[in-house]
Protein backbone atom coordinates (compact mmCIF):
# COMPACT_ATOMS: atom_id res chain seq x y z
CA UNK A 1 0.00 0.00 0.00
CA UNK A 2 1.23 3.83 -0.59
CA UNK A 3 0.21 7.11 1.08
CA UNK A 4 0.29 10.54 -0.56
CA UNK A 5 -0.24 14.17 1.08
CA UNK A 6 -0.16 16.29 -2.31
CA UNK A 7 3.02 15.53 -3.70
CA UNK A 8 4.40 14.19 -0.34
CA UNK A 9 4.50 10.25 0.14
CA UNK A 10 4.14 9.32 3.60
CA UNK A 11 3.89 5.07 3.22
CA UNK A 12 5.18 4.00 -0.30
CA UNK A 13 4.53 0.80 -1.13
CA UNK A 14 4.86 -1.26 2.60
CA UNK A 15 3.77 -4.71 1.76
CA UNK A 16 3.21 -5.94 5.53
CA UNK A 17 1.27 -8.88 6.98
CA UNK A 18 0.22 -9.32 10.95
CA UNK A 19 0.07 -12.12 12.41
CA UNK A 20 -2.93 -13.38 15.12
CA UNK A 21 -0.83 -13.96 18.56
CA UNK A 22 1.99 -11.90 17.58
CA UNK A 23 3.62 -8.69 18.80
CA UNK A 24 5.30 -6.44 16.34
CA UNK A 25 7.41 -3.13 17.02
CA UNK A 26 6.84 -0.61 14.11
CA UNK A 27 10.10 1.54 14.34
CA UNK A 28 11.39 4.41 12.26
CA UNK A 29 12.54 7.97 12.94
CA UNK A 30 10.24 11.25 13.20
CA UNK A 31 8.69 11.31 9.96
CA UNK A 32 8.98 7.84 8.63
CA UNK A 33 5.25 7.15 8.23
CA UNK A 34 4.85 4.91 11.33
CA UNK A 35 1.31 7.06 12.39
CA UNK A 36 0.31 6.84 8.89
CA UNK A 37 0.35 3.19 8.86
CA UNK A 38 -1.63 2.76 11.57
CA UNK A 39 -4.06 5.03 10.69
CA UNK A 40 -4.46 3.49 7.00
CA UNK A 41 -4.82 -0.22 8.90
CA UNK A 42 -7.70 1.71 11.07
CA UNK A 43 -9.65 3.13 8.09
CA UNK A 44 -8.97 7.00 9.33
CA UNK A 45 -7.09 7.46 5.57
CA UNK A 46 -7.15 5.56 2.58
CA UNK A 47 -4.46 4.61 1.02
CA UNK A 48 -3.91 6.49 -2.45
CA UNK A 49 -2.67 2.69 -3.79
CA UNK A 50 -2.87 -0.53 -2.94
CA UNK A 51 -4.60 -2.81 -0.48
CA UNK A 52 -5.50 -2.91 3.38
CA UNK A 53 -7.72 -5.95 4.45
CA UNK A 54 -8.20 -6.26 8.37
CA UNK A 55 -9.68 -9.79 9.36
CA UNK A 56 -10.97 -10.24 5.85
CA UNK A 57 -12.37 -6.67 5.45
CA UNK A 58 -11.13 -4.60 2.63
CA UNK A 59 -10.46 -1.34 4.56
CA UNK A 60 -9.42 0.63 1.28
CA UNK A 61 -12.27 -0.39 -0.55
CA UNK A 62 -15.09 -0.07 2.63
CA UNK A 63 -18.41 2.60 2.03
CA UNK A 64 -18.22 5.16 4.94
CA UNK A 65 -21.27 3.64 6.53
CA UNK A 66 -19.31 0.48 6.85
CA UNK A 67 -15.92 2.01 8.45
CA UNK A 68 -17.55 1.16 12.02
CA UNK A 69 -18.19 -2.19 11.36
CA UNK A 70 -14.30 -2.06 10.62
CA UNK A 71 -13.11 -0.41 13.94
CA UNK A 72 -14.63 -2.82 16.01
CA UNK A 73 -12.13 -5.24 15.04
CA UNK A 74 -9.54 -2.44 15.56
CA UNK A 75 -8.69 -1.45 19.25
CA UNK A 76 -6.58 1.87 19.61
CA UNK A 77 -4.27 2.94 21.98
CA UNK A 78 -2.69 6.80 22.09
CA UNK A 79 0.17 8.45 23.29
CA UNK A 80 -1.96 10.50 25.22
CA UNK A 81 -4.65 8.11 26.62
CA UNK A 82 -7.82 9.83 24.86
CA UNK A 83 -10.04 8.89 27.90
CA UNK A 84 -13.39 11.07 28.92
CA UNK A 85 -12.40 13.06 32.02
CA UNK A 86 -15.72 12.82 33.05
CA UNK A 87 -16.45 9.02 33.40
CA UNK A 88 -14.85 6.96 35.66
CA UNK A 89 -12.46 4.54 34.39
CA UNK A 90 -14.86 1.50 34.06
CA UNK A 91 -17.54 3.60 32.70
CA UNK A 92 -14.60 4.78 30.10
CA UNK A 93 -14.09 1.52 29.01
CA UNK A 94 -18.18 0.46 29.33
CA UNK A 95 -18.73 3.31 26.68
CA UNK A 96 -16.84 1.73 24.28
CA UNK A 97 -18.09 -1.04 24.48
CA UNK A 98 -21.69 0.51 24.22
CA UNK A 99 -21.42 2.79 21.15
CA UNK A 100 -20.20 0.25 19.38
CA UNK A 101 -22.54 -2.30 20.13
CA UNK A 102 -26.12 -0.97 21.70
CA UNK A 103 -27.29 -4.41 22.16
CA UNK A 104 -24.77 -4.07 25.52
CA UNK A 105 -26.45 -3.69 28.58
CA UNK A 106 -25.17 -1.99 31.44
CA UNK A 107 -24.99 -4.77 33.81
CA UNK A 108 -22.82 -6.84 31.14
CA UNK A 109 -21.11 -3.68 30.08
CA UNK A 110 -19.73 -3.16 33.56
CA UNK A 111 -18.96 -6.84 34.04
CA UNK A 112 -17.13 -6.56 31.04
CA UNK A 113 -15.04 -3.41 31.40
CA UNK A 114 -14.45 -4.61 35.88
CA UNK A 115 -12.71 -7.70 33.77
CA UNK A 116 -10.82 -6.08 31.47
CA UNK A 117 -9.39 -3.44 34.43
CA UNK A 118 -8.93 -6.25 36.84
CA UNK A 119 -6.76 -7.92 33.32
CA UNK A 120 -4.44 -4.69 32.98
CA UNK A 121 -4.08 -4.33 36.87
CA UNK A 122 -6.56 -1.92 37.59
CA UNK A 123 -9.46 -3.87 39.03
CA UNK A 124 -9.13 -1.92 42.38
CA UNK A 125 -9.31 1.96 40.36
CA UNK A 126 -13.05 1.28 38.33
CA UNK A 127 -14.47 4.19 40.25
CA UNK A 128 -11.72 6.49 39.47
CA UNK A 129 -11.32 9.15 37.46
CA UNK A 130 -8.83 9.62 34.83
CA UNK A 131 -7.39 13.02 36.83
CA UNK A 132 -6.90 10.38 39.88
CA UNK A 133 -5.08 8.15 38.08
CA UNK A 134 -0.95 8.14 37.34
CA UNK A 135 0.18 8.16 33.26
CA UNK A 136 0.86 4.73 33.50
CA UNK A 137 -2.74 3.64 35.25
CA UNK A 138 -4.59 6.35 32.41
CA UNK A 139 -2.62 4.34 29.40
CA UNK A 140 -3.64 0.69 31.29
CA UNK A 141 -7.07 1.91 31.48
CA UNK A 142 -7.19 2.89 27.84
CA UNK A 143 -5.60 -0.19 26.67
CA UNK A 144 -8.37 -1.98 28.57
CA UNK A 145 -10.85 0.07 26.09
CA UNK A 146 -8.86 -0.98 23.46
CA UNK A 147 -9.29 -4.46 24.23
CA UNK A 148 -12.37 -5.04 25.82
CA UNK A 149 -14.14 -6.08 22.71
CA UNK A 150 -11.68 -8.41 21.88
CA UNK A 151 -10.38 -7.25 18.46
CA UNK A 152 -7.83 -9.27 16.25
CA UNK A 153 -5.81 -6.43 15.99
CA UNK A 154 -4.75 -4.41 18.17
CA UNK A 155 -2.76 -0.93 17.31
CA UNK A 156 -0.65 1.97 19.86
CA UNK A 157 0.57 4.75 18.71
CA UNK A 158 3.85 5.64 20.96
CA UNK A 159 1.85 4.06 23.68
CA UNK A 160 4.92 5.09 26.03
CA UNK A 161 5.70 8.05 24.97
CA UNK A 162 4.76 9.98 28.36
CA UNK A 163 5.76 7.45 30.48
CA UNK A 164 8.91 6.95 32.41
CA UNK A 165 10.68 3.63 31.37
CA UNK A 166 9.75 1.75 34.44
CA UNK A 167 6.24 2.21 33.16
CA UNK A 168 6.69 1.84 30.18
CA UNK A 169 7.84 -1.59 30.98
CA UNK A 170 5.19 -2.58 32.60
CA UNK A 171 2.69 -1.57 29.58
CA UNK A 172 4.68 -3.43 27.21
CA UNK A 173 4.22 -6.83 29.30
CA UNK A 174 0.13 -5.82 28.85
CA UNK A 175 1.06 -6.01 25.53
CA UNK A 176 2.87 -8.95 25.10
CA UNK A 177 0.27 -10.79 27.36
CA UNK A 178 -2.61 -9.35 24.76
CA UNK A 179 -0.49 -10.47 21.95
CA UNK A 180 -0.53 -14.33 24.30
CA UNK A 181 -3.78 -13.75 23.63
CA UNK A 182 -4.34 -14.33 20.06
CA UNK A 183 -4.19 -10.96 19.00
CA UNK A 184 -1.90 -9.49 16.36
CA UNK A 185 -1.04 -6.28 18.31
CA UNK A 186 2.09 -3.47 16.70
CA UNK A 187 3.32 -0.90 18.51
CA UNK A 188 4.72 2.16 16.53
CA UNK A 189 7.53 3.34 19.38
CA UNK A 190 10.78 5.17 19.58
CA UNK A 191 11.95 2.97 22.48
CA UNK A 192 14.67 1.38 21.55
CA UNK A 193 15.45 -0.05 24.89
CA UNK A 194 12.19 -2.11 24.62
CA UNK A 195 12.20 -3.19 21.28
CA UNK A 196 16.14 -4.49 21.21
CA UNK A 197 15.27 -5.92 24.58
CA UNK A 198 12.17 -7.67 23.72
CA UNK A 199 13.57 -9.30 21.06
CA UNK A 200 10.08 -9.25 18.98
CA UNK A 201 9.43 -8.84 15.39
CA UNK A 202 10.61 -5.17 13.96
CA UNK A 203 9.33 -3.61 11.02
CA UNK A 204 11.59 -0.74 10.42
CA UNK A 205 10.40 2.34 7.96
CA UNK A 206 12.46 4.88 6.65
CA UNK A 207 10.87 7.72 4.36
CA UNK A 208 7.74 5.92 4.19
CA UNK A 209 9.53 2.68 2.96
CA UNK A 210 9.81 -0.43 4.50
CA UNK A 211 13.26 -1.13 5.04
CA UNK A 212 13.36 -4.08 7.09
CA UNK A 213 10.90 -6.67 8.53
CA UNK A 214 13.27 -8.42 11.56
CA UNK A 215 11.43 -11.70 12.57
CA UNK A 216 11.56 -12.10 16.43
CA UNK A 217 14.52 -13.26 17.71
CA UNK A 218 16.68 -11.44 15.41
CA UNK A 219 16.45 -7.97 16.10
CA UNK A 220 20.03 -6.24 15.55
CA UNK A 221 21.13 -3.00 15.52
CA UNK A 222 18.09 -0.74 14.48
CA UNK A 223 18.44 0.55 10.93
CA UNK A 224 16.74 3.37 11.57
CA UNK A 225 18.89 4.82 13.84
CA UNK A 226 21.50 4.92 11.56
CA UNK A 227 19.49 6.71 9.21
CA UNK A 228 17.78 9.23 11.61
CA UNK B 1 -37.04 -36.59 30.77
CA UNK B 2 -38.73 -33.91 28.53
CA UNK B 3 -36.92 -30.34 29.39
CA UNK B 4 -38.78 -27.02 29.53
CA UNK B 5 -38.86 -25.29 26.06
CA UNK B 6 -37.86 -21.83 26.72
CA UNK B 7 -39.80 -19.28 25.06
CA UNK B 8 -37.40 -16.22 23.04
CA UNK B 9 -39.51 -13.46 23.58
CA UNK B 10 -38.56 -12.54 26.94
CA UNK B 11 -34.80 -12.39 25.79
CA UNK B 12 -36.07 -10.41 22.58
CA UNK B 13 -38.15 -8.25 24.92
CA UNK B 14 -34.84 -7.44 27.03
CA UNK B 15 -32.44 -7.14 23.76
CA UNK B 16 -34.93 -4.10 23.00
CA UNK B 17 -35.21 -2.43 26.44
CA UNK B 18 -31.61 -3.34 26.17
CA UNK B 19 -31.24 -1.08 23.22
CA UNK B 20 -34.01 1.35 24.46
CA UNK B 21 -32.26 2.09 27.16
CA UNK B 22 -28.79 2.50 25.44
CA UNK B 23 -30.23 4.94 22.88
CA UNK B 24 -32.24 6.68 25.23
CA UNK B 25 -28.59 7.36 27.55
CA UNK B 26 -26.17 7.50 24.85
CA UNK B 27 -28.08 9.56 21.84
CA UNK B 28 -30.78 11.68 24.03
CA UNK B 29 -29.17 12.17 27.76
CA UNK B 30 -25.96 12.14 25.96
CA UNK B 31 -27.19 15.51 23.81
CA UNK B 32 -28.83 16.83 26.49
CA UNK B 33 -25.86 16.92 29.14
CA UNK B 34 -24.16 18.42 26.55
CA UNK B 35 -26.67 20.86 25.91
CA UNK B 36 -26.72 21.61 29.32
CA UNK B 37 -23.09 21.84 29.76
CA UNK B 38 -23.06 24.34 26.30
CA UNK B 39 -25.71 26.81 27.57
CA UNK B 40 -23.82 29.17 27.43
CA UNK B 41 -22.55 29.43 24.20
CA UNK B 42 -26.09 27.98 23.52
CA UNK B 43 -28.21 30.76 24.84
CA UNK B 44 -27.68 33.88 22.06
CA UNK B 45 -28.36 31.16 19.20
CA UNK B 46 -31.40 29.79 20.90
CA UNK B 47 -32.36 33.46 21.93
CA UNK B 48 -31.62 34.44 17.91
CA UNK B 49 -33.55 31.50 16.70
CA UNK B 50 -36.64 32.37 18.90
CA UNK B 51 -36.38 36.01 17.76
CA UNK B 52 -36.43 34.84 13.97
CA UNK B 53 -38.99 32.14 14.15
CA UNK B 54 -41.17 34.79 16.10
CA UNK B 55 -40.76 37.11 13.33
CA UNK B 56 -40.90 34.45 10.60
CA UNK B 57 -44.19 33.41 12.37
CA UNK B 58 -45.78 36.93 12.01
CA UNK B 59 -44.37 36.97 8.45
CA UNK B 60 -46.66 34.08 7.68
CA UNK B 61 -49.27 35.17 9.46
CA UNK B 62 -49.15 38.52 7.66
CA UNK B 63 -48.89 36.67 4.68
CA UNK B 64 -52.20 34.70 5.59
CA UNK B 65 -54.16 37.57 6.17
CA UNK B 66 -52.85 39.27 2.60
CA UNK B 67 -53.79 35.77 0.63
CA UNK B 68 -57.34 36.03 2.38
CA UNK B 69 -57.49 39.87 1.32
CA UNK B 70 -56.64 39.10 -2.14
CA UNK B 71 -58.75 36.40 -2.36
CA UNK B 72 -61.93 38.21 -1.03
CA UNK B 73 -61.05 41.33 -3.77
CA UNK B 74 -60.61 38.87 -6.57
CA UNK B 75 -64.17 37.35 -5.85
CA UNK B 76 -65.81 40.85 -5.34
CA UNK B 77 -63.54 42.84 -8.31
CA UNK B 78 -66.00 41.74 -10.62
CA UNK B 79 -69.35 41.76 -7.99
CA UNK B 80 -70.85 45.47 -8.97
CA UNK B 81 -73.19 46.43 -5.87
CA UNK B 82 -75.60 48.77 -7.27
CA UNK B 83 -76.89 50.71 -3.82
CA UNK B 84 -80.59 51.44 -3.90
CA UNK B 85 -82.36 54.51 -2.51
CA UNK B 86 -84.47 53.68 1.00
CA UNK B 87 -87.84 55.06 -1.04
CA UNK B 88 -87.64 53.27 -4.45
CA UNK B 89 -90.69 52.24 -5.79
CA UNK B 90 -90.93 48.60 -6.74
CA UNK B 91 -91.73 49.11 -10.58
CA UNK B 92 -88.81 51.25 -10.85
CA UNK B 93 -85.90 48.96 -9.05
CA UNK B 94 -87.38 45.67 -11.19
CA UNK B 95 -87.18 48.23 -13.86
CA UNK B 96 -83.78 48.15 -13.90
CA UNK B 97 -83.16 44.76 -12.50
CA UNK B 98 -84.40 43.52 -15.34
CA UNK B 99 -82.39 46.17 -18.04
CA UNK B 100 -79.26 44.44 -15.90
CA UNK B 101 -80.29 40.72 -16.34
CA UNK B 102 -80.68 41.46 -20.20
CA UNK B 103 -77.58 43.11 -20.61
CA UNK B 104 -74.85 40.67 -22.57
CA UNK B 105 -72.08 41.87 -20.35
CA UNK B 106 -73.92 41.11 -17.01
CA UNK B 107 -73.51 37.46 -15.52
CA UNK B 108 -76.51 37.58 -13.75
CA UNK B 109 -78.19 40.08 -11.32
CA UNK B 110 -79.72 39.57 -7.80
CA UNK B 111 -81.93 41.42 -5.66
CA UNK B 112 -80.33 42.34 -1.85
CA UNK B 113 -83.15 43.69 0.61
CA UNK B 114 -82.02 45.62 3.29
CA UNK B 115 -82.43 42.56 5.88
CA UNK B 116 -80.42 40.62 3.69
CA UNK B 117 -78.00 43.09 3.60
CA UNK B 118 -78.01 43.55 7.61
CA UNK B 119 -77.82 39.85 7.87
CA UNK B 120 -74.91 39.78 5.72
CA UNK B 121 -72.91 42.51 7.58
CA UNK B 122 -73.41 40.26 10.67
CA UNK B 123 -71.17 37.39 9.56
CA UNK B 124 -68.74 40.11 8.91
CA UNK B 125 -66.10 40.64 11.72
CA UNK B 126 -66.18 44.08 13.73
CA UNK B 127 -69.82 44.52 11.66
CA UNK B 128 -72.09 42.84 14.11
CA UNK B 129 -71.46 45.42 17.40
CA UNK B 130 -71.46 48.08 14.80
CA UNK B 131 -75.28 46.91 13.09
CA UNK B 132 -76.29 46.34 16.61
CA UNK B 133 -74.49 49.53 17.79
CA UNK B 134 -77.67 51.72 15.64
CA UNK B 135 -81.57 51.61 16.00
CA UNK B 136 -82.03 51.31 12.79
CA UNK B 137 -80.82 49.32 9.60
CA UNK B 138 -77.68 51.54 8.16
CA UNK B 139 -77.68 49.07 5.36
CA UNK B 140 -79.08 49.77 1.74
CA UNK B 141 -80.83 47.17 -0.25
CA UNK B 142 -78.78 46.46 -3.77
CA UNK B 143 -78.43 44.36 -6.76
CA UNK B 144 -75.15 42.77 -6.80
CA UNK B 145 -74.46 43.16 -10.76
CA UNK B 146 -71.70 39.87 -11.22
CA UNK B 147 -70.22 41.30 -14.66
CA UNK B 148 -68.50 38.75 -17.08
CA UNK B 149 -65.87 40.98 -18.05
CA UNK B 150 -63.55 42.93 -15.11
CA UNK B 151 -62.69 45.63 -17.91
CA UNK B 152 -66.52 46.32 -18.61
CA UNK B 153 -67.41 46.99 -14.82
CA UNK B 154 -67.12 50.77 -15.33
CA UNK B 155 -68.95 50.79 -18.16
CA UNK B 156 -71.93 48.82 -16.61
CA UNK B 157 -71.22 51.62 -13.09
CA UNK B 158 -71.51 54.10 -15.71
CA UNK B 159 -74.85 53.23 -16.74
CA UNK B 160 -76.76 52.48 -13.50
CA UNK B 161 -75.37 55.51 -11.49
CA UNK B 162 -77.47 58.26 -12.38
CA UNK B 163 -80.69 56.28 -12.64
CA UNK B 164 -83.38 57.53 -10.56
CA UNK B 165 -83.46 54.15 -7.90
CA UNK B 166 -79.94 54.53 -7.31
CA UNK B 167 -78.23 56.24 -3.93
CA UNK B 168 -77.52 59.35 -5.33
CA UNK B 169 -74.54 59.68 -2.17
CA UNK B 170 -72.91 56.00 -2.84
CA UNK B 171 -74.37 54.96 -6.37
CA UNK B 172 -71.86 52.02 -6.24
CA UNK B 173 -69.42 49.72 -5.41
CA UNK B 174 -66.96 50.54 -8.47
CA UNK B 175 -63.73 52.17 -7.64
CA UNK B 176 -61.84 52.56 -10.96
CA UNK B 177 -58.41 50.39 -10.86
CA UNK B 178 -58.79 49.23 -7.17
CA UNK B 179 -58.25 45.44 -7.56
CA UNK B 180 -55.49 46.51 -9.97
CA UNK B 181 -53.74 48.63 -7.35
CA UNK B 182 -54.02 45.92 -4.50
CA UNK B 183 -52.77 42.66 -6.40
CA UNK B 184 -49.75 45.03 -7.33
CA UNK B 185 -49.19 46.22 -3.44
CA UNK B 186 -50.06 42.66 -2.34
CA UNK B 187 -47.13 41.12 -5.27
CA UNK B 188 -44.80 43.80 -3.51
CA UNK B 189 -45.58 42.82 -0.23
CA UNK B 190 -45.45 39.05 -1.14
CA UNK B 191 -42.55 39.37 -2.66
CA UNK B 192 -40.50 41.76 0.04
CA UNK B 193 -42.37 38.72 2.80
CA UNK B 194 -40.62 35.80 0.68
CA UNK B 195 -37.26 37.90 0.50
CA UNK B 196 -37.72 38.71 4.11
CA UNK B 197 -38.46 35.39 5.24
CA UNK B 198 -34.95 33.83 3.23
CA UNK B 199 -33.23 36.05 4.73
CA UNK B 200 -34.45 35.16 8.22
CA UNK B 201 -33.90 31.69 7.51
CA UNK B 202 -30.30 32.25 6.27
CA UNK B 203 -29.42 33.84 9.79
CA UNK B 204 -31.14 31.48 11.30
CA UNK B 205 -29.57 28.50 9.95
CA UNK B 206 -26.09 30.28 10.23
CA UNK B 207 -26.40 30.64 14.24
CA UNK B 208 -27.84 27.56 14.82
CA UNK B 209 -24.50 25.93 12.32
CA UNK B 210 -22.20 28.20 14.64
CA UNK B 211 -23.84 26.81 18.20
CA UNK B 212 -23.36 22.88 16.49
CA UNK B 213 -20.26 23.63 15.52
CA UNK B 214 -18.78 24.99 19.07
CA UNK B 215 -20.68 21.83 19.96
CA UNK B 216 -18.57 20.00 17.96
CA UNK B 217 -15.62 21.71 19.31
CA UNK B 218 -16.28 21.24 23.10
CA UNK B 219 -16.56 17.31 22.61
CA UNK B 220 -14.18 16.50 19.70
CA UNK B 221 -12.27 14.33 22.20
CA UNK B 222 -15.24 12.20 22.92
CA UNK B 223 -16.22 12.44 19.12
CA UNK B 224 -12.77 11.23 18.10
CA UNK B 225 -12.73 8.31 20.99
CA UNK B 226 -17.07 7.48 19.56
CA UNK B 227 -15.19 7.19 15.89
CA UNK B 228 -12.07 5.19 16.83
CA UNK B 229 -14.20 2.77 19.11
CA UNK B 230 -16.84 1.87 16.37
CA UNK B 231 -19.36 3.82 17.02
CA UNK B 232 -21.55 4.23 14.00
CA UNK B 233 -21.79 7.66 11.89
CA UNK B 234 -25.50 8.16 13.01
CA UNK B 235 -24.47 7.52 16.61
CA UNK B 236 -21.93 10.02 16.35
CA UNK B 237 -23.90 12.47 14.87
CA UNK B 238 -27.37 11.71 16.92
CA UNK B 239 -26.62 13.47 19.57
CA UNK B 240 -26.25 16.68 17.36
CA UNK B 241 -28.71 16.28 15.63
CA UNK B 242 -30.65 15.88 18.96
CA UNK B 243 -28.66 18.99 20.23
CA UNK B 244 -29.80 21.03 17.57
CA UNK B 245 -33.34 19.83 17.94
CA UNK B 246 -33.74 20.50 21.67
CA UNK B 247 -32.41 24.71 20.67
CA UNK B 248 -34.90 24.83 17.64
CA UNK B 249 -37.67 23.13 19.78
CA UNK B 250 -37.08 25.64 23.13
CA UNK B 251 -36.61 28.53 20.17
CA UNK B 252 -39.65 27.36 18.35
CA UNK B 253 -41.65 27.10 21.39
CA UNK B 254 -40.50 30.35 22.88
CA UNK B 255 -41.52 31.71 19.28
CA UNK B 256 -44.69 29.78 18.90
CA UNK B 257 -45.96 31.06 22.12
CA UNK B 258 -45.38 34.60 21.24
CA UNK B 259 -46.88 33.88 17.87
CA UNK B 260 -49.99 32.77 19.05
CA UNK B 261 -50.53 35.21 22.04
CA UNK B 262 -49.65 38.33 19.42
CA UNK B 263 -51.78 36.94 16.90
CA UNK B 264 -54.74 35.93 19.72
CA UNK B 265 -54.44 39.59 21.02
CA UNK B 266 -54.85 41.17 17.62
CA UNK B 267 -58.11 39.06 16.87
CA UNK B 268 -59.50 40.28 20.21
CA UNK B 269 -58.50 43.68 19.98
CA UNK B 270 -60.13 43.55 16.03
CA UNK B 271 -63.57 42.50 17.92
CA UNK B 272 -63.69 44.95 20.48
CA UNK B 273 -62.27 47.99 18.28
CA UNK B 274 -64.99 47.11 15.57
CA UNK B 275 -61.86 46.53 13.06
CA UNK B 276 -60.37 43.64 11.41
CA UNK B 277 -56.68 43.95 11.56
CA UNK B 278 -55.96 40.14 9.96
CA UNK B 279 -58.40 38.93 8.13
CA UNK B 280 -59.23 35.55 8.08
CA UNK B 281 -56.84 35.03 11.31
CA UNK B 282 -59.04 33.53 14.00
CA UNK B 283 -57.96 31.85 17.52
CA UNK B 284 -57.69 28.43 15.88
CA UNK B 285 -55.02 30.14 13.10
CA UNK B 286 -53.37 31.84 15.72
CA UNK B 287 -52.81 28.21 16.94
CA UNK B 288 -51.71 26.52 14.03
CA UNK B 289 -49.37 29.10 13.37
CA UNK B 290 -47.78 28.79 16.39
CA UNK B 291 -47.84 25.04 15.96
CA UNK B 292 -46.09 25.13 12.77
CA UNK B 293 -43.78 27.79 14.12
CA UNK B 294 -42.88 24.98 16.89
CA UNK B 295 -42.26 22.89 14.05
CA UNK B 296 -40.52 24.63 11.97
CA UNK B 297 -38.19 25.33 15.19
CA UNK B 298 -37.63 21.62 15.24
CA UNK B 299 -36.97 21.31 11.92
CA UNK B 300 -34.10 24.15 11.93
CA UNK B 301 -32.25 22.99 14.60
CA UNK B 302 -31.72 19.27 13.79
CA UNK B 303 -31.08 20.62 10.22
CA UNK B 304 -29.06 23.05 10.57
CA UNK B 305 -27.29 20.27 12.88
CA UNK B 306 -27.02 18.00 9.82
CA UNK B 307 -25.78 20.83 7.45
CA UNK B 308 -23.13 21.26 10.33
CA UNK B 309 -22.10 17.78 10.69
CA UNK B 310 -21.89 16.89 7.41
CA UNK B 311 -19.13 19.98 6.74
CA UNK B 312 -17.01 20.12 10.04
CA UNK B 313 -17.07 15.87 11.41
CA UNK B 314 -14.87 13.60 8.97
CA UNK B 315 -16.45 10.04 8.75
Amino acid sequence: MSRAYGSRVAVDDVDLTLHPGELTFLVGPSGAGKTTLLRLINREIRPTSGEVSVAGIPAHAIKASRVAELRRLVGVVFQDYKLLPRLTAVENVAFGLQVADLRVSDEEATDRALDALEAVGLGDRGKSFPGQLSGGQQQRVAIARAVVAQPPVLIADEPTGNLDQDTAWEIMDLFEDIAAWGTAVLVATHNVDIVTRLQRRVVTLVQGRLVRDQPAGQTGRMAWLATS
Amino acid sequence: MAGDVVNGRFPRRRLFQVVAANLARLLFGGAARSWARNIGSTAPALCSMALLLLMSGLVGLTAFTLRNVEQVQASQASLLHVYLRDDASGVDVSALFERLRTDPRVAGVAYVTKEDALARAQTIPGLPQLAQATDSNPFPASLDVQVKNIDDMGAIDALVRDESVVDPEQPTSYDRGAYQRLQAVLFGVAVAGLAFLGLLGFVAVTVTMNSVKSAIHARRDEITIMQLVGASRWMVRGPFVVEGAITGGLSGSLAGLATFGLAAAAVALGSESFAQFAPGVTVTVAAVAGALVVVAGLALGSGSSLLTLRRHMES
